[in-house]
């Protein structure tokens, strides 16, 4: 192992030191410890972006066929395509909230506290995307976890994120203990933790039943943090209670972590089955697919249906990342290369849809209007560009064409029919679930271009708080990306198409 | 070197954004923008001397083709693809034409003209889009595209239930559209072909298994079906049509409907050809059905514009008829059928409107003796009666009669059938001309006038393509048969 490997989580942790240094020594001002934080997440992205262009995603390493992208020999972490492209995925989401949050009011404190807990934050990301051990892979979600329920917290007079924090760390708790628990079943089922001895490379020994036991202890674990439902009750009033930028953070950022440890976690069994069908017990694999496709369409109805009941922006959009979350696990589902690509490219565009969506709520909040959706009435006369930004992201998430948001449905869901069969039906899901999913969006969009400001509301008044330039160029950069890889998804299409492929271990 | 398809393409974009941007003299924009549509458009006919034939390996050709990769992975080839043969180049002319039309007609809108002529031209893009477009993700897009406008015209611009009609299109569709789009991928999936272009689609999907074709037809077909729209999922339409603005019914009748139709012969029948002719009873069926009950149901309405609403499923029903006939005469009796009911439909559309603000109601039974108050507009009620009803020298007779002639070549006596509910058809017509147009006058307001010129000119460019094409057919067919599918054997 060499130092130079980590150099961007080392850069993130050096940046987060010293921002606690400047705390220490009294220097707390914004744009100092902000400037800190932007500064090392940039680098780190710089440096990933740059091994990848170096190495090039094709010479990362080949696999033997029908075998996950992972290390040979039993180690702790391992560097992978996709893995790369989770961390790009991570360090965009925190490089956006954390350049946002450099438009704050100024005089509000807690900076350092934000920001350095931002990079810790994404630190504990970055890791899980090269774990290729199952504790190793706990402790770094534990690192983001630990992060984020105080990031909920940090604005410590506000009750509201007060309890939030606190309904976010007992359930965190609860799906850790979960988590571990269902670790210690598979290490006594398989007699080790790294994926590589839970892979398809090994012949399925061991006691079975404590293997399905460990596997579904991990599902509820890991779904707390992807918020599947039905262990999705808690997202809600987080991302409501939090700091807007924090859920942002949530959302777009450490959610994504808990879908790359899903495929870590599952897709090893998964695999195994469609390579060899006769090396797990028949009940095994198939039920595991089963459940995690019924988990994947639960998740994206309840959240969808949910979703449309909503009278506040921000719950609203909590909701539908609930459901955006389910259309992920489609990919884990599928367990195809095509389908973990598909995947991989929601969770990628997610970061400008859903994060560029709670930056521009956290702007409209900063102007004065009100959390409820009609508060938002006649927004689009008031403020033209942000709410066309606003309109891109919301039209993307509903997956409507010429959007990155409906690429990547399209090829999740092309994915799905690919692999034919059962997983046809799940595309019928997902695609259904667009369908209802317009309706939650439209009704936005209505309230923003087609409806009057009631006479009382903030937008009908002169409006001239500002969003701060910075914030501005972070939701104007998202914006375009939405447009731009709707047109033209190309190049970063075919690079994660092909990441995923080393993945499974198909590319070589 | 960008193609003639893709510069009309771009055309229609740029009069899209122009008009929405342009306030006041949105009006202007769109009809430049549509005279410059139909002139590309008159151009590629004038320089359509035949079609391009089949290529390589029987894969047939298009004519003014383009492609360039769009997204290209190992598992998944998706091109910008477009090409026109005589099908798609009728129904292109159609689309300009019923463009044209319906930016005159509504010239005078008044509330948010930039929006509505913005979304008039929209809606021409995304039907452009769908008759030129071969390749799935892009046919796909086109074809949600225009909902959208759609959905807005009549939820914004439309009557008193505009709310729930607008929902109602929005979901019946939608859902349509998803079945489809799923059919289609699975057709590309399950055939293994190598793009989503319909060229390399073309072998693969013809020679998939009977019983795969079959199941893939049935999806499809319900998708396109909804569009046409076929009894049982055609409630959606008289809503649409009562609630939505003239110019809206217009196109909903004139264009969107033939979306279902072209869908059908081009992704459905010409790919899976087994599955077609498996499934020819179930069509036969549905057909028969759409008939029967749209000239039934059309013979009870008392509203004008639900009567004209409900005569288009009849007429949609001999489209699809013509169509399950399989024969090369069938598909060119359909394509010919499609383009009459668009302009006459569009036509009565704008009579049952203008016959609505100038009189302030629809109902048949409370009107009566226009005739002498409102001569231009009691002539086009007539002339679109007529024209609907199967009258010889205008334009529905010779596609009827073509549509008639197949389906006796394949069917035999079943024709009949059909046959009888023409009869019903020119009754309702009929019936609602002797009420409306002649006898004594009734419920004419004193304030009533005869049709504003613009009104006119709207209804004169669809008028005078029915009495053309009516007489001379055969500049249609001439090239509605340069196709692989409708060509002579």
């Amino acid at each position: 192992m060499s130092l130079a490997e980590f150099l961007p989580e080392i850069l993130l942790l050096a940046g987060a030191l010293l921002i606690f240094l400047f705390d220490v020594l009294g220097r707390r001002r914004l744009e100092l410890v902000g400037g800190v934080a932007a500064l090392s997440l940039g680098g780190a992205l710089l440096l990933v972006v740059a091994d990848l262009g170096v190495s090039g995603l094709a010479a990362i390493r080949t696999v033997p066929a029908g075998s996950v992208d992972l290390p040979l020999a039993p180690s702790l972490y391992a560097f992978t395509s996709l893995g790369f492209v989770f961390q790009v995925t991570f360090l965009l989401a925190g490089l956006f909230v954390a350049v946002a949050s450099l438009s704050r009011p100024s005089d509000e404190k807690g900076a350092s506290v934000f920001f350095g807990l931002l990079l810790i934050a994404t630190l504990g990301m970055m890791l899980v995307a090269v774990a290729s051990d199952l504790i190793f892979l706990l402790l770094a979600i534990e690192v983001t976890s630990l992060s984020t329920y105080l990031l909920v917290a940090y604005p410590r007079r506000d009750e509201r994120s007060l309890e939030a924090a606190m309904k976010f760390f007992i359930i965190g708790a609860l799906s850790t203990a979960l988590s571990f628990f269902g670790a210690s079943l598979l290490f006594a089922a398989y007699g080790g933790t790294s994926f590589y001895a839970l892979g398809p490379g090994v012949a399925f020994v061991g006691f079975p039943l404590l293997a399905e036991i460990g596997y579904g202890l991990l599902i509820a674990g890991l779904g707390f943090k992807v918020t599947a439902v039905p262990f999705h009750a808690w997202a809600v009033d987080v991302y409501d209670g939090a700091p807007t930028d924090v859920a942002a953070f949530l959302s777009g950022g450490s959610k994504k972590m808990g879908i790359f440890a899903f495929f870590l976690v599952f897709l090893g069994p998964i695999l195994l089955l469609r390579s060899a069908p006769d090396a797990l017990p028949a009940t095994f694999g198939a039920s595991l697919q089963l459940t995690l496709g019924i988990l994947a369409v639960l998740t994206m109805t309840v959240g969808n249906v949910l979703a449309l009941r909503q009278k506040e922006m921000k719950r609203m959009l909590a909701y539908s990342s609930i459901s955006q979350a389910g259309y992920m696990l489609i990919g884990v589902a599928v367990g195809t290369y095509p389908a973990i690509a598909g995947a991989a490219f929601q969770v990628f565009a997610h970061v400008f849809m859903k994060t560029g969506a709670f930056l521009v709520v956290a702007a409209v909040a900063g102007l004065g209007v009100g959390p409820l959706i009609e508060d938002w009435k006649g927004l689009g006369a008031k403020r033209p560009a942000l709410s066309v930004a606003f309109a891109l992201m919301l039209l993307s998430l509903a997956g409507v064409p010429l959007t990155v948001g409906f690429v990547s449905k399209f090829v999740l869901f092309s994915a799905a029919v690919e692999a034919q069969g059962f997983y046809v039906w799940l595309a019928v899901a997902g695609l259904l679930n667009s369908a209802l999913s317009v309706f939650y969006y439209a009704r936005v969009l209505k309230a923003i271009f087609l409806d009057r400001p009631d006479p009382t509301s903030p937008v009908a008044g002169p409006l001239t708080g500002r969003i701060g330039l910075a914030r501005s160029a972070v939701i104007a950069v998202a914006a375009v990306a939405i447009v731009g890889l709707g047109i033209y998804p190309g190049p970063v299409l075919s690079g994660i198409s092909t990441a995923a492929s080393h993945f499974v271990g198909i590319g070589a | 070197m960008v193609g003639i398809l893709s510069l009309t393409l771009l055309t229609l974009l740029l009069t899209a954004v122009l008009t929405f941007l342009s306030g006041r003299y949105a009006k202007f924009v769109a009809l430049a923008g549509s005279l410059v549509f139909l002139a590309e458009v008159g151009l590629m006919i004038a320089d359509f001397t035949q079609w391009a034939g089949f290529g390589a390996g029987g894969v047939p050709q298009y004519n003014y083709s383009e492609t360039y990769p769009w997204i290209s992975l190992a598992w998944l080839h998706i091109n910008y693809t477009v090409g026109v043969d005589g099908i798609s180049l009728i129904l292109v002319l159609l689309t300009a034409f019923l463009q044209l039309a319906t930016v005159v007609y509504s010239w005078n809108e008044s509330k948010s003209p930039a929006l509505w002529f913005g979304l008039v031209a929209l809606t021409g893009l995304g039907c452009f889009g769908v008759f030129v477009a071969l390749d799935i993700l892009l046919f796909f897009l086109f074809w949600e595209a225009v909902l959208i406008p759609m959905f807005f015209m009549i939820g914004y611009w439309g009557g008193p239930r505009r709310r729930y009609a607008a929902l109602k299109f929005f979901v019946y569709t939608h859902v349509a559209s998803i079945v489809m789009l799923v059919s289609l991928l699975a057709l590309a999936f399950y055939s293994g072909a190598s793009s989503f272009d319909f060229g390399s689609l073309y072998g693969p999907a013809r020679t998939l298994m009977p019983a795969t074709q079959v199941v893939l037809f049935l999806g499809m077909f319900f998708g396109f079906g909804v569009k046409f729209p076929i009894v049982p999922f055609h409630t959606w339409l008289p809503d649409a049509h009562v609630e939505a603005p003239t110019g809206g019914s217009v196109l909903l009748a004139g264009l969107l409907l033939k979306l279902g139709g072209y869908g059908l012969i081009r992704w459905a029948v010409e790919l899976l050809p087994t599955g077609a002719h498996d499934l020819a009873p179930l069509l036969y069926l549905v057909a028969f059905t759409s008939i029967i009950w749209g000239a039934l149901v059309a013979l009870a309405q008392r509203d004008l514009k639900r009567m004209v609403a409900y005569s288009s499923i009849n007429h949609m029903g001999i489209v699809l008829l013509a169509i399950a006939v399989g024969s090369s005469l069938g598909i060119t009796a359909a394509v010919l059928l499609m383009f009459a009911h668009g302009v006459v439909s569009g036509l009565l559309f704008m009579v049952s409107g203008s016959v609505h603000h100038t009189f302030g109601t629809r109902d048949v039974s409370a009107l009566g003796g226009i005739t002498p108050r409102t001569p231009a507009l009691a002539t086009m009620v007539m002339l679109g009666a007529l024209a609907s009803l199967g009258l010889p020298a205008l334009i529905s007779f010779p596609a009827e009669f073509t549509a008639l002639l197949a389906t006796w070549d394949q069917l035999g006596y079943w024709v009949v059938v059909p046959l009888l509910l023409l009869v019903v058809t020119a009754a309702f017509y009929l019936w609602m001309m002797q009420r409306v147009l002649f006898g004594p006058p009734k419920g004419i307001p004193p304030t009533a006038h005869d049709l504003p010129r613009v009104e006119l000119a709207g209804m004169a460019i669809l008028a005078g393509l029915a009495i053309i094409f009516g007489v001379l057919p055969g500049l249609l067919v001439h090239v509605i048969v340069s196709s692989p599918i409708s060509g002579w054997p």
